[in-house]
């Protein structure tokens, strides 16, 4: 069950993903290249970059939909490169995508409940407290398919909740989504962290990023170019490069 | 509103009218009546992994034809009766099934459908070549028999194990999970969805049925040979009844059956050559004005729950 307050003491200052000079290629075209980070529990991260320094398929990497070429990814002490997506996802790794994918003809609900093996009458329980969370109670029958863009976006986001995640991979959150309703989503990711549970975000609002974010990676053409806590990485000179050219 | 209480008891008036129907019927609408029952579970096998999960199948003939094949050897030349040689009629399309379903299901959408197709067109092939065991291009007879009112009862039990068993995974969460992959395959796998294993029982599920009514018609005909139980317009049949009739949903298959092959019975009897126009102008139709077919057309219209 979501717990409303209380810090998971087994999951703090424990590290829950480490990247090991992932590398991956697609033809002559080296999307990532050598990047290695590590992701501590109960933490925000940001990964921003300018378009096509390879954040997506880095997401794409650690949770199976690519297969790296050289490197290793270790989720929670063992390795999950090469394992299959649903394999990955069910050792407790969540994610968006940039490009939303509710599941259009299942109900709101559904699209909850689909996720789950647990037994039904506590999925069902925990699917409506979750539609509440980000007020969609009242759709909860209608066709995914049929709510508007922001409603989706946060149908996707307690979808993800559903499992209860470990590490939660957020795609353009931001993306397409109105002040107030940005508002909730980050409240809601705060929440996350202080259950214990670790983010990593990639996005391009750059408000989103210095308000929310811990620390910051930076990625130009598929290298880790920087990495630390916002204010630092807005001075970072190979940064600003990266972003503005010389 | 319909109250489920009358639904399911016209349901059963209707199973209780056909189950006396042999009694006061004549022999065409036995027969006639029979080959309903086999369409509903041809149609409604289809719309198992094709109507659910959105991977058509453009050979499902194949476990058909494979079921005839089976019953049809085991009765003539191993003397089996012909009811447990219907049930290993299935059982055998499920193993082909099986064999083919594992390299097959990770081809995505077309290239999927073509090799189901190729499929039909291989076991066609190999049943010719085969003449020793399955009589080659001359067909296979079976011994003299006339059981049409049992078979009549054999295939109604199909048409309605494979409707119930289409509500059943409908109604479940394994059904959910099989709709996902049609929704969106990629997405269902982040959620933590084997999606292989999930297409592969689908697969598996959507084999038997056909696989029972081809041994079931290969006894009925007396006689079968590989044009007649591999015929691509069987495939293209049983796709337009679901599409008619709704797929993905329980009941559309049952009423694409029914009506279709009424029609067929109709117009064919009067106008021969308007057959082949009627059915390529109701593919048209229905892919243009209702691709969700009948039912899926009520179902956005009046909100009708999706387990119809």
């Amino acid at each position: 069950m979501l717990t409303v307050n209380g810090i998971r003491d087994d999951l703090m200052a424990t590290t829950v993903l480490e990247i090991e000079r992932l590398t991956k290629r697609f033809g002559g075209v080296t999307a990532v290249d050598g990047v290695s980070l590590r992701l501590e529990a109960g933490r925000i991260y940001g990964l921003i970059g300018p378009n096509g320094s390879g954040k997506t398929t880095l997401f794409n990497c650690i949770t199976g939909v690519e297969r790296r070429d050289e490197g290793r990814v270790v989720f929670g002490g063992g390795r999950i490169d090469g394992f299959k997506p649903w394999e990955i996802a069910q050792k407790g790794i969540g994610r968006t995508f940039q490009l939303i994918r509710v599941f259009p003809e299942l109900s709101a609900l559904e699209n909850l409940l689909v996720v789950t093996r647990d037994n039904l009458a506590a999925a069902r329980e925990r699917a409506l407290e979750l539609l509440r969370f980000v007020k969609l109670e009242e759709l909860r029958d209608e066709y995914a398919g049929n709510l508007s863009y922001g409603q989706q976006k946060l149908l996707e986001f307690v979808r993800v909740l559903m499992r209860e995640p470990t590490l939660i991979l957020l795609d353009e959150p931001a993306a397409g989504v109105n002040r107030t309703l940005l508002n909730d989503l980050l409240d809601a990711v705060r929440h996350l962290r202080n259950q214990g549970r670790t983010v990593l975000l990639v996005e391009h609002d750059m408000k989103v990023v210095m308000g929310l974010c811990e620390t910051v990676f930076v990625l130009d053409h598929g290298e880790k170019i920087a990495e630390g806590a916002p204010g630092v990485i807005q001075t970072d000179e190979r940064v600003i490069e990266a972003y503005f050219g010389r | 509103m319909i109250r489920r209480g009358a639904a399911l008891a016209a349901l059963a008036a209707v199973v209780a009218g056909l189950a006396a129907y042999p009694g006061f019927a004549s022999g065409y609408g036995v027969r006639a009546t029979l080959q309903i029952f086999m369409w509903i579970v041809l149609a409604s096998s289809w719309n198992l992994i094709s109507g659910l999960t959105g991977y058509v199948s453009f050979g499902h003939v194949a476990f058909f034809g494979a079921g005839a094949y089976t019953g049809a050897i085991l009765v003539a030349k191993v003397g089996w009766p012909w009811l447990p040689a219907a049930l290993a009629g299935g059982v055998a399309a499920v193993l082909l099934a099986l064999v083919i379903g594992y390299p097959c299901l990770r081809l995505k959408g077309p290239y999927f459908a073509i090799a189901l197709l190729g499929l039909n067109e291989v076991l066609r092939a190999l049943v010719s070549y085969f003449e020793g065991l399955t009589g080659g291009g001359n067909g296979l007879s079976l011994p003299t028999l006339d059981a049409t009112i049992p078979i009549y009862y054999a295939m109604g039990a199909s048409a309605a194990s494979v409707t119930l068993l289409t509500y059943v995974i409908i109604t479940s969460r394994f059904g959910l999970r099989l709709m996902t992959i049609r929704e969106d395959e990629v997405a269902a796998e982040a959620m933590g969805i084997d999606t292989a294993r999930h297409k592969l029982y689908a697969f598996l599920l959507s084999a038997a049925g056909p696989g029972i009514v081809g041994a079931l018609t290969a006894r009925d005909q007396g006689y079968i040979e590989p044009i007649s139980v591999f015929p691509l317009a069987t495939t293209i049949t049983m796709i337009v009844m679901v599409l008619l009739g709704g797929k993905g949903t329980v009941w559309g298959p049952v009423l694409g059956a029914v009506v279709l092959f009424v029609a067929q019975e109709v117009v064919w009897a009067r106008y021969p050559y308007v057959h082949p126009l009627l059915f390529g102008a109701i593919i048209v139709a229905v892919v243009l004005l209702m691709p969700r077919g009948v039912l899926g057309l009520l179902q956005s219209r009046y909100r009708l729950p999706r387990t119809i």
